[in-house]
């Protein structure tokens, strides 16, 4: 392949555009393990829920807006019922079974879709204001890509928002350091997780949604945006989100460039960053506690 | 205890009788089936010693039963005239060295980032067998590599082609090894591995070297998965990426969990059940795995102990020493 400055150009676009989606995905699985310290392997069995029934939605009313604004919400509120149900009744039995009942719900839901939608990919279309190309100075890109960076510059700029100028913000961040003194001080504790891992969740399904035409809705996508999601943590450090901000787009521009100098290292890429990473900095970029 | 002494030696006695006339008496399909929960319930107690034992909960098991299935097939495969034992004992070795060095990253970690670093480096060994096509056949696999003709035992030749002859071969290794595991669990190493189970920090205060421990449980688990894997590797004569993949890790967790994760033989109980659940299943619905992972949320919000745990603790005091 040669390998020209516009070819590199839009090498760069394609790490940025996973990237951000990846953060997208990345955030609400911080925001929640930072919080409820559960690392919650559910989250993208939701991630894979939200592009399904984003997709349907785009099937029956034809409206790509309606799937964005609708699928999140029926994954956060799916979210709000595993915390609830699942999550809260474990909780006293201690650490390993908060994440044993994540896993079997990103297992049975994982099923749920095989079942419902089939054990193939369906394919989505982007919307028609969305579709075609921006051609500007010999680049060729994709309206959609942009529009994904758009959505995740959106979300972070609105989740800053929240954590740093809002009552709520300053309560989840005080949960994060210490739950009981905050609950002391006549804040409902678990009402504030039930809202935290249902817009978490809901985030989650935000990404599937955006994601779906992008990089297809097939059945294995849960398990890949599960592994990428999972090393971002490690690498970014635990709970921090800035770390996992800068660990997205670290990982989508290794990939990127990557495969295109050495393709046979392709999906080993953010392993072998985790690996240095642990090697050198096992805390994490930006992480602090062990 | 004398009584419950002789009640077990009776009962061992009359296990392993009906271990030794069950080919005779089974049809193929079911003595192909009783060699499948041999070599999984190996590879189950394996996972119990992270988990039961130790209190590590891993995502990433199969990383080594994959690695020891696929060095016993390569090693077959590419050195023609290798002795099949050595070719498994490869596999074996290779379970426990990958077990070192991935165990080293992860047993400085607690919780939720060590269940999470497992399942990155079980994802890790899968790509590399996925694109490795040259050595690992990718997702074609690599099959015929169990020699044809007899295999020399020492004191006798043993044709492996014969399902039953594989069920001895399997049998007669796994209750090996389960037999050493259980005394080596009741040694002070076992003692020590449960002490910093229950109490880490006090453990370390004592004395003992947690990490050190921790990944000495962790390599020993990962050695039996890798002999587990090799025993795989020998009743299939095929291994592909679905052996060292997250499906087998997540296959050997509900397996453990399903028997019980509180003692030495849940695991074996759960390996058992697994098998005969899913043949069952799966001839019911081709949506078992929900079913699956249905009866899975339902143990761990409600039997935490397993279907071991439904037996009457007398008749489990009879096996069960020391746990």
């Amino acid at each position: 392949m040669e390998v020209t400055l516009s070819s590199m150009v839009v090498q760069g676009l394609h790490g940025l555009v996973y990237g951000m989606l990846l953060f997208l995905v990345a955030s609400g699985l911080t925001l929640v393990f930072g919080m409820m310290d559960v690392l919650n392997i559910a989250h993208a069995a939701f991630y894979m829920l939200g592009a399904y029934i984003g997709s349907t939605i785009l099937v029956v009313t034809g409206s790509f807006w309606l799937a964005l604004v609708l699928a999140p919400v029926a994954v956060g509120l799916l979210g709000a019922l595993v915390e609830r149900f699942f999550l809260r009744k474990v909780h006293v039995h201690g650490h390993a079974f908060e994440l044993l009942i994540t896993f079997g719900v990103f297992f049975v839901v994982g099923e749920v879709v095989k079942w419902i939608w089939g054990n193939f990919p369906r394919p989505v279309d982007p919307p028609r204001v969305l579709s075609g190309s921006i051609h500007w100075m010999g680049i060729t890109y994709p309206v959609y890509r942009f529009f994904i960076l758009g959505v995740s510059m959106v979300v972070l700029m609105v989740l800053a928002y929240v954590f740093l100028r809002t009552r709520v913000g300053i309560a989840i961040r005080a949960a994060v350091s210490d739950a009981s003194m905050v609950s002391a001080l006549g804040i409902n504790v678990p009402k504030l997780f039930l809202g935290v891992f249902s817009g978490g969740t809901a985030l989650a399904g935000l990404a599937g949604v955006v994601a779906g035409p992008f990089l297809g809705t097939y059945p294995g996508m849960g398990l890949d945006m599960m592994v990428d999601t999972f090393v971002v943590v490690v690498v970014g450090g635990f709970g921090s989100l800035l770390g996992a901000f800068v660990a997205s787009l670290m990982i989508g521009e290794l990939q990127s460039f990557g495969v295109l100098f050495i393709p046979r290292l392709a999906l080993v890429f953010q392993f072998l960053l985790m690996a240095v990473v642990l090697i050198t900095r096992p805390t994490g970029l930006f992480g602090e506690k062990v | 205890m004398s009584r419950f002494t002789l009640l077990r030696t009776v009962l061992l006695g009359v296990g392993a009788a009906l271990l030794i006339v069950a080919p005779s008496v089974l049809s193929v399909v079911k003595t192909r089936m009783l060699t499948e929960i041999a070599y999984f319930a190996l590879f189950a107690v394996s996972y119990n010693f992270l988990f039961g034992w130790a209190g590590l909960l891993s995502f990433g098991h199969a990383a080594y039963f994959g690695l020891g299935a696929y060095v016993t097939a390569i090693s077959l495969k590419h050195m023609p005239g290798l002795h099949l034992l050595v070719g498994m004992g490869l596999g074996a070795l290779a379970g426990a060295v990958g077990g070192a060095i991935i165990g080293f990253f992860c047993v400085r970690r607690k919780g939720s980032y060590f269940a999470l670093l497992t399942l990155a480096f079980n994802q890790f060994l899968w790509a590399i067998a996925w694109k490795w096509r040259e050595v690992t056949g990718g997702d074609d696999g690599i099959g015929r590599f169990v020699p044809r003709r007899p295999v020399d035992l020492g004191l006798f030749y043993l044709d492996l082609t014969r399902i039953p002859n594989k069920y001895y071969f399997t049998m007669a290794v796994v209750v090996i090894f389960l037999a050493m595991g259980w005394y080596l669990l009741q040694t002070p190493f076992g003692n020590t591995i449960q002490a910093v189970k229950v109490n880490e920090e006090r453990a370390a205060f004592l004395g003992y070297n947690v990490n050190r421990s921790k990944l000495l449980i962790f390599t020993l688990a990962a050695f039996y998965a890798g002999i587990a894997g090799s025993l795989f590797a020998l009743f299939q004569d095929f291994v592909a990426t679905s052996a060292i993949g997250l499906g087998m890790s997540t296959e050997v967790l509900f397996m453990a969990f399903l028997g019980g994760t509180g003692s030495y033989f849940g695991p074996i109980l759960g390996a058992a059940i697994f098998v005969y659940f899913t043949d069952w299943v799966s001839s019911i619905t081709e949506h078992w795995e929900f079913f699956l992972g249905v009866l899975f949320i339902v143990l761990v919000l409600y039997f935490h102990r397993g279907f071991i745990g439904l037996i009457p603790s007398k008749v489990r005091g009879v096996f069960a020493a020391g746990k």
